[in-house]
């Protein structure tokens, strides 16, 4: 039997293991699943198309859909075009970023790398998904030099909210910008760096697309390098009491703690020159069927519940190992839609919100199945960026889409904000100008300048007129 | 045995007997003829209906479409268009209209000719 934690562990034979015993009407119990959630309608009384955000939480009906083919042309849109202007990428922010009555625009025609200079500097549209990235790059013998765990997002959406790997010494995607080319909302194309238009640049690398319309970005990248990943189950006590330790040695590592298993999926990897070893087909959704199972089973008892789970994974949980390069394995498919919340503490106080996320999901919700991502990302010094001010320690809940979610913000997001902790731009949370205000040391630079950059507030949409008209 | 088989072909009126499933090869280089639409395909549909284990049906994979296609084109387009199960609304196509999702979905599906 081969070594491999998502064809063992995550394998429809352990769905089946679960519900062995129980009979048909446990099988039945066990496979069970909610009615869709309510869908908005496909059109509106004018006719306009929906839009809806991944997981479904968020929509609106665009007057305009526009998908232009160059700067010109967006520079175009954005001169005479109905408000709010808000480009959209691959709708994976749970926050209502994107939502408009007026224009919605995708740069998925300004898309792909232009060139990779002498110093690695990698000049890329910024329409391109994180996903055709890889290739791309790997073409030219470079990689970037970390990568978030799921690949649709297009660069310019993974900019504007910060998203991020893992990695102790390793920077958020934007960190690793050095330029930066927008087209403002009067339609003028301006180029900023940390030399040229420093506040600017500052400001734009995290901003949302309220700023303008990020084109163009020059990004570091590094030489395209194979990985070794490894994949292991252990208790959750040990796995947090090795972290710290974990996140110095390996050049990535996060960990999942698995609730109500007494147990947390530890994955690294490190530079190698090992002959590839492809990762086999992708089993990561028969793993949550089967957590979504016993919780379908055994919910009713945590004891029972957590008894069970930990014997099955113990029992048929085997490592997994893998090398290739790294734009292979640092990101994967998630099919199974979801809502999340994401804080970033610092790093400090990362693991202590942890265990008291996890504690609080296990006292009060046993509806939650999903394992709950813990990541560390190195500073940055961009004015909105999470990871401003020092490293920092993330850790986000996840509810499958069917599932309610209001607790993330009655109950875990509480525990974030007492462990000083700053939301993910494109993740669900609460807070408010005030809020924002005092988590960034520049948020009022920031919001004078978007005023600059836009007086008439043509790339604000209701949320972001909300935090900062 | 290949008499048994030639006799079950022969009883399916539509003959799908033989297409088979595609390669990761063929999934990969499937796209519509007309470039507009392979260019929306090409950066959206592809990303979860060329790879084999996403957990979308796969481009041109007939037992996969099959049961889909029984429920109906109109069905079809309005869960790309709203959302349903693992296929989020839109597809992640945020220039598509109506039109190219029903276009989208019968190339998918191989069902390019049939009303």
């Amino acid at each position: 039997m081969s070594v491999n934690r998502r064809n063992v562990l995550i394998g429809s034979g352990v769905g089946a293991a679960v519900v062995v015993g129980a009979g048909a009407l446990g099988y039945e119990r066990a496979v069970s699943d909610k009615p869709e959630p309510p869908a908005p309608p496909a059109t509106n009384a004018k006719g306009d198309l929906v839009w809806r955000n991944w997981s479904g939480i968020q929509h609106s009906y665009p007057e305009l859909r526009v998908a232009p083919k160059s700067e010109d042309e967006l520079a175009n849109v954005l001169r005479a075009a109905q408000a709010p202007i808000r480009a959209v990428g691959a709708g994976h922010s749970f926050m209502p970023l994107v939502p408009t009555d007026g224009t919605l625009m995708t740069l998925d025609n300004i898309a792909g790398v232009t060139d990779v200079d002498a110093n690695g500097i990698a000049t890329m549209w910024v329409g391109t998904r994180l996903g055709d990235l890889g290739p791309a790059l790997a073409a030219k013998g470079r990689a970037m030099a970390n990568l978030p765990d799921i690949n649709k997002q297009s660069l310019g959406g993974a900019l504007g909210t910060a998203t991020h790997g893992t990695g102790k010494h390793l920077r958020a995607i934007h960190g690793d910008v050095v330029a930066l080319r927008l087209a403002t909302a009067r339609g003028e194309l301006v180029e900023c760096s940390a030399d040229n238009n420093p506040d600017l640049f500052n400001a734009a690398r995290v901003s949302m697309g309220s700023l303008g319309i990020i084109t163009q970005a020059k990004l570091k990248t590094i030489p395209n390098r194979r990985l070794h990943r490894r994949v292991w189950l252990e208790d959750f006590d040990e796995t947090v009491s090795k972290a710290e330790e974990r996140w110095k040695t390996h050049r990535n590592y996060e960990f999942y703690a698995i609730p109500f298993t007494g147990l947390a999926a530890n994955i690294t990897h490190d530079e190698t020159d090992e002959p590839a070893r492809p990762r086999g087909p992708d089993t990561d959704t028969g793993f949550l069927e089967m957590l979504k199972a016993v919780r379908n089973l055994l919910g009713f008892s945590t004891g029972m519940r957590k008894t069970t789970a930990k014997l099955l994974l113990e029992t048929f949980g085997t490592p997994e190992e893998a090398v290739d390069e790294g734009w292979k394995l640092l990101s994967t498919e998630r099919p199974v839609r979801f809502n999340e919340m994401e804080f970033h503490m610092p790093a400090g106080a990362q693991l202590s919100a942890l265990k008291e996320v996890v504690a609080t999901i296990e006292k009060y919700r046993p509806d939650v199945f999903f394992p709950i991502e813990t990541r560390r990302i190195a500073t940055d010094d961009a004015w909105l960026s999470p990871f401003q001010g020092g490293e920092h320690g993330s850790v986000a809940v996840h509810a499958y889409y069917k599932d309610d979610y209001d607790f993330f913000f009655t109950m875990i997001q509480p525990i974030f904000r007492r462990h000083g902790g700053r939301p993910h731009w494109g993740k669900l949370n609460s807070l408010t100008t005030k809020d924002f205000a005092s988590l960034y040391p520049r948020w009022n630079d920031f919001v004078s300048l978007r005023r600059q950059m836009d007086p008439e507030g043509r790339l604000m949409n209701s949320y972001l007129k909300g935090i900062m008209a | 045995m290949r008499v048994a088989l030639m006799v079950v072909c022969a009883g399916l009126a539509l003959a799908d007997c033989g297409r088979g499933k595609p390669s990761a090869e063929e999934l990969a280089n499937f796209k519509p003829a007309d470039p507009a639409l392979a260019t929306l395909y090409d950066h959206s549909c592809k990303a979860c209906h060329a790879v084999a284990d996403s957990g979308a049906p796969p481009v041109h994979d007939h037992d996969a479409w099959e049961p889909r296609w029984q429920k109906g084109l109109p069905t079809l387009v309005s869960h790309a268009i709203t959302g349903f199960q693992a296929m989020p609304a839109g597809g992640q196509c945020s220039a598509c209209t109506r039109e190219d999702y029903e276009k989208l979905i019968r190339f998918m599906a191989d069902e390019e000719n049939k009303q």
